[in-house]
């Protein structure tokens, strides 16, 4: 056990002594403060608005207003619609608009995962082909310590390293947030404009879910990137390939949902928000369970093919 | 020489082969390493020295025999005959971008019970102190040599092995990886095992030569033993005047003798340089200098060695 501790540690003090990974971080927080200021100084002022104690008048009143410009201008038609629709959804259900937030933006930036799974397969893609590369792989694998154990300890090092980010993105976020837009209290509820409609949630089951659901293509991307990297010993391929799918996937998954046996494509079952809040998945016929079931199945044979690559085969020559 | 033969076996190689594809790349080798000993493993480029020790550290698998580290198969139980061991296989690679002290630490995270007073004193006997907290990048090819061995010493085998050591050494480098060689195995009872192409420069260190080619062990030398008294000797031997010199010793030499630009050359035995010496001085010539060639045991491996035929 102190044994993979070491292991895991080793993995880490290679990964943090390379530039490219601080350049990770520093483009995560880049885009937390840019993306910050762009919302406070060119966002949509609606969204600030403080209302007083006789909101539902204001609103009424806006609504109003939004109505005649409508009639005069009519490309403003959308995003009236959208305003008028929350207006009448607040005051329906007696829910008092508050000012845009610190935790808003931190639900917002759960977008920002995608640029964390690129970041970890990245470093997934290069954690074991770089050793072959440096030619370190040579002095690793002559230790009294199993394959097994190295190979684990470098995959374990891969999702710490996605976590780090994780968090990393939420505090800076979250502090970014906080001193731009301030905070509505601990845990204040949010409407959002989902699927079936506008609905309130409080705001930090709102992120947990937000990113929770994210970190499932997060991880399987990193994980099939990882399994590219240990069979071809490549990580340009690895790299390439996961980025190519996890931008294509949706794309593939509509192409050939006419067929039935699409439900069975990995990125049809990627995206587990699409069970909840009442909406319709994809592919008629799929449930929660369907896709937790495809996941760990393509998650099984991802883990099991990289480590018959890694342990099996002749370490031999560039 | 007795000492070798009491001493224990630390590796044993049993009609150890490799075939990659349909291409028999070892071809059954049967020898074994004792301890305290430096086993010099020859052949020319392709003969298949690197495969070797990559099968007995376990990167490569084994086709058909096997690898004995102090009586464990490298096969069966890895960890137990891997522990035994430090090794570099071809090149001396480290990180990067990691510093020399970094990349020992690396290392000695793996094992148990390597400390920092270890580590010092391993980069100490490697003279590695002055440039270890420097990125290894930076490093020349001689100090990441010295750093490879440096990490292979580290949990104090009882099995060196080295691919081509001297690889990217000045003559001073190879002295000294010599001298600690010589030391590890005299005073630690380490067996040291390294392989080259180039008999001259793991000659003065080894204990026994193993040729290899083609695949194939072609002979097993115990280096001191070489020294033969019967065996013909080039002796070189600066003179003057050189032609009553040159006159006087084909008269009374059976094989004749060479001459060079200020130099005579023969070939003679050992115990009749003295007497060669003496007639010349009583002559009345002038003596300036003479060489023993050394070359009894490269010409021997040239023989056997032969044309070098990569397959
Ligand atoms: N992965 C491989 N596939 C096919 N042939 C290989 C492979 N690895 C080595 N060989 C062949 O095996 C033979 C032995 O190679 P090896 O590297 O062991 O030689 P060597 O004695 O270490 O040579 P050198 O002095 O050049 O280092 C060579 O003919 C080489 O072409
Ligand atoms: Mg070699």
């Amino acid at each position: 056990m102190s044994n993979l501790l070491n292991l895991i540690w080793n993995e880490q003090i290679k990964l943090y002594a390379k530039k490219a990974t601080w350049v990770m971080f520093a483009a995560l927080l880049i885009v937390a403060i840019g993306g910050g200021i762009i919302t406070k100084f060119f966002g949509t002022e609606s969204d600030f608005k403080e209302y007083g104690d006789d909101w539902q008048a204001e609103l009424q009143a806006e609504n109003a207003q939004l109505t005649a410009e409508m009639e005069e201008e009519e490309f403003a038609g959308f995003m009236n619609e959208m305003t008028i629709a929350e207006n009448i959804y607040h005051i329906e259900n007696d829910i008092k608009p508050q000012p845009y937030d610190g935790w808003e933006y931190v639900l917002e930036n759960s977008f920002l995962t995608s640029v964390i799974s690129l970041f970890t397969i990245i470093v997934a893609a290069g954690i074991i082909s770089s050793e072959f590369k440096w030619g370190t792989i040579k002095l690793l694998l002559i230790r009294p310590i199993s394959r097994t154990k190295i190979l684990l300890s470098k995959y374990l090092s891969v999702l710490i390293f996605a976590f780090t980010l994780l968090v990393f993105l939420l505090a800076s976020s979250w502090l970014v947030g906080a001193v731009l837009f301030g905070l509505n209290g601990l845990n204040p509820m949010v409407v959002q404009d989902l699927m079936p409609g506008y609905v309130q949630n409080d705001v930090i089951g709102e992120i947990v879910k937000s990113y929770g659901f994210s970190l499932v293509t997060l991880v399987m991307m990193a994980t099939f990137a990882f399994m590219i990297s240990a069979i071809f010993r490549s990580s340009g391929m690895a790299i390439g390939l996961a980025i190519f799918l996890m931008m294509a996937g949706n794309a593939i998954v509509a192409f050939l949902s006419q067929y039935a046996w699409s439900k069975y494509i990995l990125f049809a079952n990627t995206n587990l928000a699409q069970y909840t809040n009442g909406m319709e998945p994809v592919i008629p016929g799929m449930s929660m369970t369907f896709s937790i079931i495809v996941l760990l199945v393509y998650f099984v044979i991802f883990i099991a093919a990289s480590w018959a690559a890694f342990t099996k085969r002749d370490v031999a020559g560039n | 020489m007795e000492v070798y033969i009491l001493s224990k076996t630390a590796m044993q190689l049993v009609n150890l082969k490799k075939t990659i594809g349909s291409k028999p790349i070892i071809k059954g080798l049967d020898f074994e390493i004792r301890a305290g000993e430096v086993f010099g493993f020859l052949g020319p480029n392709g003969a298949g020295k690197t495969t070797t020790i990559r099968m007995m550290v376990g990167l490569i698998d084994i086709t058909e025999g096997d690898v004995l580290i102090e009586g464990k198969s490298i096969k069966r139980d890895f960890k137990g005959a891997i522990q035994h061991v430090g090794a570099i296989v071809e090149n001396p690679e480290m990180y990067p971008f990691l510093s020399g002290w970094k990349n020992l630490k690396q290392y000695a995270r793996m094992v148990e019970g390597v400390s920092e007073d270890r580590i010092k004193e391993v980069v100490s006997l490697v003279g590695l102190q002055k440039a270890i907290h420097e990125k290894a990048g930076r490093y020349s090819l001689g100090m990441r040599q010295r750093l490879g061995i440096a990490q292979a010493l580290l949990h104090g085998p009882s099995i060196l092995i080295l691919d081509e050591p001297t690889n990217g050494l000045d003559p001073s480098g190879i002295r000294e990886i010599r001298k600690y060689i010589r030391n590890l195995a005299e005073k630690e009872n380490v067996a040291v095992i390294v392989s080259s192409h180039l008999l001259t420069e793991i000659e003065l260190m080894c204990d026994r030569i193993g040729v290899i080619k083609n695949g194939e062990l072609i002979a097993i030398e115990e280096v001191r033993s070489v020294e033969n008294k019967e065996a013909l000797k080039e002796v070189y031997i600066e003179v003057e005047p050189l032609e009553t010199a040159r006159a006087y010793l084909d008269n009374h030499l059976s094989n004749g003798v060479g001459v060079g630009n200020k130099e005579l050359s023969m070939s003679v035995k050992r115990e009749e340089i003295p007497q060669i010496l003496k007639n010349l001085i009583e002559q009345g010539i002038n003596i300036y200098g003479v060489r023993v060639l050394q070359a009894t045991l490269e010409d021997k491996f040239f023989d056997l060695i032969g044309e070098n035929s990569i397959e």
